[in-house]
C-alpha cells in the first residue's frame, strides 16, 4: 500500500466545481487578511541584517514561514553540515546561450571562495558552496521540470542567478509556494518589483524599466525633443523597455516622442535586418535596441549608412564579448552601467577589479573570459549570495531571504563604488538602483553621465 | 512498396487463431492488455511523487505517438507536423480551462474535437500531395504553429505563454497560482497518483480504440492503401475518405495527447511545440515500431527513459550535454539494426527462432507454434505458413 | 517605395542562402532519393571548419576552400556509415528519414562539443561595404552571395552536362539498377553527391554566419527555409531550388512588413504559396512529373 499521505491541500486550493462559492470564500479570506495586516506594524528599522524569525520590536520580517508557506517549509534543506547546495538554471542552447557564461562566473566564484575556506556566515560557521546546474535551453516549457528536479531530487537550499525572464516566471508560482529562495535572478524584469506576491524572488540586475528611464533622464537633457525608434524583443524583457519608455514620456510631459516600434522574435529564424531597415525609414534621432542575445550587437551591423542615430543598447548586451559580434559598429553607442568593467583600462586600476582578475585567473578563467563582461556578472551574483549568508543570523531559507530584503548600503562584488545595494521589504524591493550612462569610445566604455542613485524608485518607472 | 519496413509488420488474417498459454484458450493479446493495466495500477504506488509526475508526462507522448503511428505506420502518410496538432490540443485545453473556467476533462474532449477538425482540414489537400512532399507540407504546418500562437497573442499569451491559473489568497492579497490536480477524498489517493490514473485511463481508452480500429474494416482499408494505393482503389476501397478520416483521427489522438500535456504542465508555451517536437514524435513511433498498437507506448517509454533517467541520472553532469549526440547515434545505429523498431526486432528474433525450430528441432505433434509474446501485435508472417500454423498438420520434421 | 526595394534586397540576400542549401538538398535527393534532415548541420559543421581555418590565419576565401573540402569528406563519410547501409530509400523512406534526424542530432551536438556553445563573430566574405543606389543600400555581401549562387548553378550545369561524373550522377538518379548493370560505380557516385552537397553547405554557412555569429544552431532554421525552397521549386530541380529560394527569401522579408496580420509569422506567406502551388502542381514549379504505373 502507499506509504505516503495525501498531499496537504488547503481548502482554498481546490479544483473547479465549487467555483463561485470558492471565489467568494477567497475574497472573504483575503479581505480579512488585509484587515489584519493593516493592523500590523509595518515599520522596519534600517540597521541592515537585523532579521530573525521572531518579531523584534518595530521590525517585521518580510517573510513569516508560518503564515506564508502554503505547502510546507523546509528551513534548512540543502544545508548539509558545512556545505550548502545551491542550484542554477541556464541555457546552453537556444538564442540566449551567450549567457551560459554567466553561470561560469557563478561557478568559478564559488570555487574561488571555497578554496579560501568558504563563506563565514552570520551564524559563525564557515560554509562551502556547491553548485548544481540545470539546463532549460531558455524554454519556459522545460524550466519547471528542471527546477523541480533541482529542488526535489537534488534538494538545493536556494537557486542562484537563474537566467531568463520567462523561464523564471514559469516557476515563480512553484518556488514561492514551496518557499525556496531564488536569489539574484539574472534578469531585471520589472515584475520582480512586486515582491509582496513573490517574496522568495530577488533580482540581481537593475530593473529594465529603471534602465530605460535613467537613460532618458540623461538623454533628454541634451535632446529634449528627440524622436525614438524602438526595436524591442517581443516578450517580457523587451516589453519592459517599451512600457517604460512610454511611461517616462507621459510622466515627464516630455516632447520626446516614440515614432516607430518594431517587435523582434528572439526565437525566430530571422535577423533584425528587415526590422532595422524599417525603423531606419523613420529617421529617428535615437535608436533604442531593446533586445538581448547575439542579435543585439549584430543589429548594429544592420544600421544602414544613410541613418546616423544615437544608439542605445540594453545593459545585457554591453559586455566586451557580446560587442565583439558587432564587428566594429559599436563605436559611439550608449548604455548604462552599474558594474565595474574588467575590460576597462580605467576600472582595471580599481582594487576590486584587480582582486577579481587575480582570483579569477587562479581558478582557471582566461583573459578573454575575465574581460568579456558576462562572466563578471555571474561572479557578482555569487558574491551577492555570499554576502547574504554573511549577514544572515541563522542558516535557514527564511532568514537568508529576510536578510536580503534588509540590505543597507552593501558594497558587493563588482558593483561600482557608487552603487550601494539597499532594500527594504516591499517599500524598496530593488537591490541595484544606481547606475551611470556610458558611451563606447575607442572600444572602451567611457562615462557620459555620473552615477545617479534612484534608490526606492524603480517601481515608478515600470508601466 | 515491396520490401518496405512498414509492410513487414503483417496484418491479421481472419481464420488464423491467435494462440496463447493454457492450450490457446487465453490469447497472448488479452494477457498483454491485462498486464498493461496491472502495471499502470501499480506504478504510482511504486514510484514516489516526483517520478510519478515524470511518468505521467510520458503518457502524453504515448498518446500522441499513437496518433502519428495510425497515420504514418498504418496508413503510410508521413507527417512531420504532429507537433502542431499536439500544440493545438494543448492550447485548446489551456484556453478552455483558463479563459472559460472549463473542466479539465472537458478540455481534453474539446481538444480532441478541434484537432480532429484540423486533421480533416490538412487531410484534404494531403490527397493531392503525396510522399515526401506531404512530409514537407506537414513540416510547414509544424513550423508555422508556434508563429501562429505568437501572432494570436491576445488569446494565447504569445511568447509569454498561457498559465492555467486561479486566484489564491496569499500574504494579504490574491495571487494567481497554477491550477492543481486534487484527488477526490473518496479515493484516498495522493494528488499525483490520481492525476496519473486519470491520464492512464484516457490513454488506455485511446489505445483500445486504436486497437479496435486497426482490426476493423477501416483498419484493413488503411493498410491496403499504405501497401498499394492504386490496387486498393481498384478493389473498391474509398481511398480519399479513408485517408482524410485517418488524418482526422490521428490528429484527434495527437490533440488528446497535447491536452494531457497542458494539464500536466498547467502552463503552455509556444516553444514546446516547434518542429523539434514533431520530429521527436516520429522518433518515438519508429523506436517502438511503426504499425503496431503497442509500439508507440514502447517508443514513448524508451524516449522518456532516455531523457529523464539515462541522461539525468546515469550520466555524470559533464556528459549531459552529450544526450542529443547519444540519441542521434542511437537512432542511426537502430535504423541499421532494427528498422522495425522494438516490435520489429522482437518479431525478427522470433522469426529466427521459428526458422531454427522448423529446420530440425523436435516438436511434439499437434502443438501450435507459439505466437507473439507481444500481445498487441498481429500475427507474425512467418507463422502464416499453413504448414506450420495449422495444428492439424503435424510438423514435417517430426518423427 | 525605396523601403520596399530595401526589403527586397534583404530578401534576395537571405534567399541566396536558402537557394544554396536547397541546391544541396536537391543534389542529395536526385542521387539518393533521400530528404536529408541533417543537411543544415553538416553545413554548419563545415562552416565551423572554415572559421577555425580562418582563426588559424588563413584568409577567409582560402579558409572557405578548406572548409568545403573538409565538409565534402565529412558529408561523404556520414552518407557511407549512416545512410548507405539502409538500402534504397525510395521504397522505404521512413528509416532513412529517421537516420538523417539522428545525424542531425549527432552533428549538432558534436559541433557544440568541439567548438563550445558561445556565438563567435564571423567575418563577411565580401566585406562591410555597400553600394548605394538612391536611398537603397545594397551590401557587397549580398551581391556576392547572388554572384556565388550564379557560379554554383553554372558549375552544376557544367558538371551534369559535360563531365563523366555528372553523367554518372544523372544516370544513377534516374535508374540506379540499370546504372549498376552498366558498370557505373553507384556507391561512389552517391558519395560524391553527399560530398558536393556538404561543400555547398559550407558556402551557405559562410554567408549566414556573419548575421548570427557562428554557433551550433546556425542552420537550424535555414534548413526549414531550404525545404520550403525546394518544395516550391521541385525536389529534383536545381533551378527550382534557386527560384524557390529567392522567392521564399523575398516573401519572408517583405510580406510581414506590409501585412500586419502576419507580422509575427514571417514564414506564413512562403508556406501558403507552397501549399497553393503543390495543390495544382504536386511536383513543384520545376519538378518532374511522376507517372504512376498501375
Amino acid at each position: 500500500m502507499s506509504n505516503r499521505q495525501p498531499a496537504l491541500s488547503p481548502s482554498s486550493v481546490r479544483r473547479r466545481p465549487i467555483r463561485p462559492v470558492r471565489l467568494g470564500a477567497a475574497l472573504v479570506i483575503s479581505l480579512s487578511l488585509v484587515a489584519a495586516a493593516c493592523g500590523r506594524d509595518d515599520e522596519t528599522t534600517t540597521d541592515g541584517g537585523n532579521s530573525s524569525e521572531t518579531t523584534a520590536p518595530g521590525a517585521a520580517p518580510f517573510i513569516d514561514p508560518a503564515k506564508d508557506c502554503l505547502e510546507g517549509y523546509e528551513p534548512t534543506k540543502g544545508v548539509n553540515g558545512t556545505e550548502i547546495l545551491v542550484g542554477t538554471v541556464r541555457p546552453t542552447t537556444g538564442p540566449a546561450r551567450i549567457y551560459d557564461t554567466v553561470t561560469k562566473g557563478l561557478e568559478k566564484y564559488f570555487e574561488s571562495v571555497n578554496a579560501k575556506g568558504g563563506v563565514k556566515a552570520g551564524d559563525g560557521t564557515s560554509y562551502t558552496i556547491k553548485l548544481v546546474k540545470g539546463d532549460d535551453g531558455y524554454d519556459p516549457g522545460k524550466t519547471p521540470g528542471v527546477v523541480q528536479s533541482l529542488v526535489e531530487t537534488d534538494g538545493i537550499f536556494a537557486m542562484v542567478g537563474q537566467i531568463g525572464t520567462e523561464t523564471n516566471e514559469a516557476v515563480k508560482s512553484y518556488m514561492n509556494t514551496k518557499c525556496v529562495p531564488s536569489i539574484g535572478l539574472s534578469t531585471g524584469s520589472p515584475g520582480w518589483g512586486q515582491n509582496n506576491t513573490s517574496p522568495w524572488y530577488i533580482g540581481g540586475l537593475p530593473s529594465y524599466a529603471l534602465e530605460a528611464g535613467a537613460f532618458l533622464d540623461f538623454y533628454s537633457k541634451t535632446k529634449p525633443e528627440a524622436k525614438i525608434a524602438l526595436l524591442y524583443q517581443n516578450d517580457d524583457f523587451g516589453k519592459a523597455y517599451q512600457g517604460a519608455i512610454k511611461k517616462w514620456i507621459t510622466d515627464n510631459n516630455s516632447k520626446i516622442t516614440l515614432v516607430a516600434e518594431q517587435p523582434y522574435d528572439a526565437t525566430s529564424s530571422q535577423t533584425t535586418e528587415a526590422a532595422t531597415a524599417e525603423l531606419a525609414g523613420s529617421g529617428a534621432d535615437l535608436f533604442f535596441v531593446g533586445i538581448g542575445g547575439s542579435q543585439c550587437p549584430i543589429t548594429l551591423t544592420f544600421i544602414p549608412a544613410t541613418w546616423t542615430p544615437d544608439v542605445y543598447t540594453s545593459i545585457t548586451c554591453s559586455g566586451k564579448l557580446a560587442l565583439s559580434l558587432a564587428q566594429g559598429k559599436d563605436e559611439g553607442i550608449y548604455s548604462t552601467q552599474a558594474t565595474l568593467d574588467p575590460a576597462s583600462a580605467e576600472d582595471q586600476t580599481n582594487a576590486k577589479v584587480q582582486a577579481f582578475l587575480t582570483d579569477g585567473a587562479a581558478v582557471g578563467l582566461t583573459k578573454d573570459e575575465l574581460e568579456g563582461g558576462i562572466v563578471s556578472v555571474g561572479w557578482g551574483l555569487g558574491a551577492l549570495f555570499a554576502r547574504s549568508l554573511e549577514l544572515s543570523p541563522k542558516m535557514t531559507r527564511a532568514d537568508v531571504m529576510n536578510t536580503l530584503w534588509q540590505f543597507d548600503g552593501e558594497q558587493v562584488g563588482l558593483f561600482r563604488d557608487g552603487v550601494p545595494l539597499t532594500t527594504d521589504n516591499d517599500v524598496d524591493p530593488w537591490l541595484i538602483e544606481a547606475m551611470r550612462v556610458v558611451k563606447r569610445t575607442g572600444g572602451q566604455w567611457v562615462e557620459a553621465g555620473p552615477i545617479v542613485d534612484y534608490a526606492g524608485t524603480s517601481n515608478s518607472f515600470a508601466s | 512498396m515491396s520490401g518496405s519496413v512498414l509492410e513487414d509488420t503483417p496484418t491479421v488474417r481472419p481464420g488464423v487463431v491467435p494462440s496463447g498459454p493454457f492450450g490457446g484458450r487465453v490469447s497472448w493479446r488479452w494477457i498483454g492488455w491485462i498486464g498493461a493495466v496491472i502495471v499502470l495500477i501499480v506504478t504510482p504506488h511504486v514510484l514516489d511523487a516526483f517520478w510519478t509526475g515524470k511518468v505521467t508526462g510520458w503518457v502524453c507522448l504515448a498518446v500522441a505517438a499513437q496518433g502519428l503511428n495510425l497515420l504514418t505506420g498504418y496508413n503510410g502518410q508521413i507527417s512531420a507536423g504532429h507537433g502542431a496538432l499536439y500544440g493545438l490540443g494543448a492550447y485548446t485545453c489551456a484556453i478552455w480551462v483558463d479563459h472559460f473556467d472549463g473542466q479539465f476533462l472537458g478540455g481534453v474532449a474539446l481538444a480532441a474535437v478541434v484537432s480532429f477538425a484540423a486533421g480533416l482540414l490538412i487531410g484534404l489537400p494531403a490527397l493531392r500531395i503525396k510522399g515526401l512532399y506531404l512530409a514537407l507540407v506537414t513540416l510547414a504546418v509544424a513550423t508555422l504553429f508556434p508563429d501562429l500562437v505568437k501572432q494570436l497573442e491576445g488569446i494565447t499569451g504569445g511568447q509569454q505563454g498561457l498559465k492555467m491559473s486561479e486566484p489564491v489568497p496569499y500574504r494579504g492579497t490574491v495571487v494567481q497560482q497554477n491550477v492543481k490536480w486534487v484527488a477526490p477524498e473518496w479515493t484516498g489517493l495522493a494528488d499525483d497518483q490520481w492525476r496519473f490514473y486519470v491520464f492512464a485511463v484516457i490513454a488506455l481508452a485511446c489505445f483500445a480504440l486504436t486497437a479496435n480500429l486497426v482490426r476493423s474494416r477501416m483498419g484493413r482499408a488503411m493498410v491496403a492503401i499504405r501497401d498499394n494505393e492504386v490496387a486498393a482503389e481498384t478493389n473498391g476501397v474509398p481511398v480519399a475518405r479513408v485517408k482524410v478520416v485517418t488524418f482526422g483521427l490521428s490528429s484527434a489522438l495527437a490533440g488528446v495527447g497535447g491536452a494531457l500535456f497542458a494539464l500536466w504542465q498547467t502552463q503552455v508555451f509556444p516553444l514546446s511545440f516547434t518542429l523539434t517536437a514533431s520530429l521527436y514524435f516520429l522518433v518515438a513511433v519508429v523506436l517502438g515500431g511503426p504499425s503496431s498498437v503497442i509500439g508507440p507506448a514502447i517508443g514513448a517509454i524508451s524516449y522518456g527513459l532516455f531523457e529523464d533517467v539515462l541522461s539525468k541520472k546515469v550520466l555524470p553532469e559533464r556528459w549531459q550535454s552529450l544526450t542529443p549526440l547519444i540519441l542521434g547515434v542511437l537512432l542511426v545505429v537502430l535504423m541499421q539494426l532494427a528498422p522495425g523498431g522494438t516490435v520489429g526486432m522482437v518479431q525478427t528474433l522470433r522469426r529466427r527462432r521459428l526458422a531454427r525450430r522448423a529446420s530440425g528441432v523436435l516438436q511434439p505433434a499437434g502443438q501450435t507454434v507459439d505466437q507473439a509474446t507481444d500481445p498487441a501485435t498481429p500475427d507474425d508472417p512467418a507463422t502464416d505458413d499453413p504448414v506450420l500454423d495449422d495444428p492439424a498438420t503435424p510438423d514435417p520434421t517430426n518423427d | 517605395m525605396s523601403e520596399f526595394f530595401q526589403f527586397v534586397v534583404i530578401g534576395l540576400g537571405n534567399g541566396a542562402v536558402y537557394a544554396m542549401v536547397g541546391m544541396g538538398l536537391v543534389v542529395i535527393y536526385r542521387s539518393t532519393g533521400v530528404l536529408n534532415f541533417s543537411q543544415g548541420e553538416i553545413a554548419m559543421f563545415s562552416t565551423f571548419i572554415v572559421w577555425s581555418a580562418h582563426e588559424a590565419g588563413l584568409p577567409l576565401p582560402l579558409a572557405l576552400v578548406v572548409g568545403m573540402i573538409a565538409g565534402a569528406a565529412i558529408g561523404a563519410v556520414l552518407f557511407r556509415i549512416a545512410v548507405q547501409p539502409l538500402g534504397d530509400s525510395k521504397a522505404n523512406p521512413l528509416p532513412v528519414v529517421i537516420a538523417t534526424i539522428g545525424l542531425f542530432l549527432a552533428v549538432n551536438a558534436s559541433a557544440s562539443l568541439v567548438w563550445g556553445s558561445e556565438s563567435k563573430p564571423f567575418e563577411k566574405l565580401f566585406g562591410l561595404g555597400a553600394l548605394e543606389i538612391g536611398s537603397v543600400s545594397i551590401d557587397y555581401q549580398k551581391i556576392g552571395a547572388l554572384a556565388v549562387l550564379a557560379v554554383e548553378v553554372l558549375a552544376f550545369q557544367l558538371l551534369f552536362n559535360r563531365t563523366k561524373l555528372g553523367l554518372a550522377m544523372r544516370s544513377v538518379a534516374s535508374n540506379p539498377e540499370s546504372s549498376a548493370l552498366a558498370g557505373v560505380p553507384v556507391n561512389r557516385v552517391l558519395l560524391a553527391g553527399w560530398g558536393l552537397a556538404a561543400a555547398i553547405g559550407a558556402v551557405a554557412g559562410t554567408f549566414t554566419a556573419p548575421n548570427f555569429g557562428i554557433d551550433a544552431n546556425l542552420m537550424l532554421n535555414t534548413l526549414v527555409f531550404a525545404f520550403a525552397a525546394i518544395a516550391l521549386g521541385g525536389f529534383d530541380s536545381l533551378i527550382g531550388a534557386v527560384v524557390g529560394g529567392l522567392i521564399v527569401g523575398v516573401l519572408t522579408d517583405v510580406a510581414p512588413r506590409y501585412i500586419d496580420a502576419i507580422d509575427k509569422m514571417p514564414l506564413a506567406p512562403a508556406f501558403l504559396l507552397i501549399v497553393a502551388v503543390l495543390l495544382f502542381r504536386p511536383e513543384g514549379l520545376f519538378g518532374t512529373r511522376r507517372v504512376q504505373r498501375v
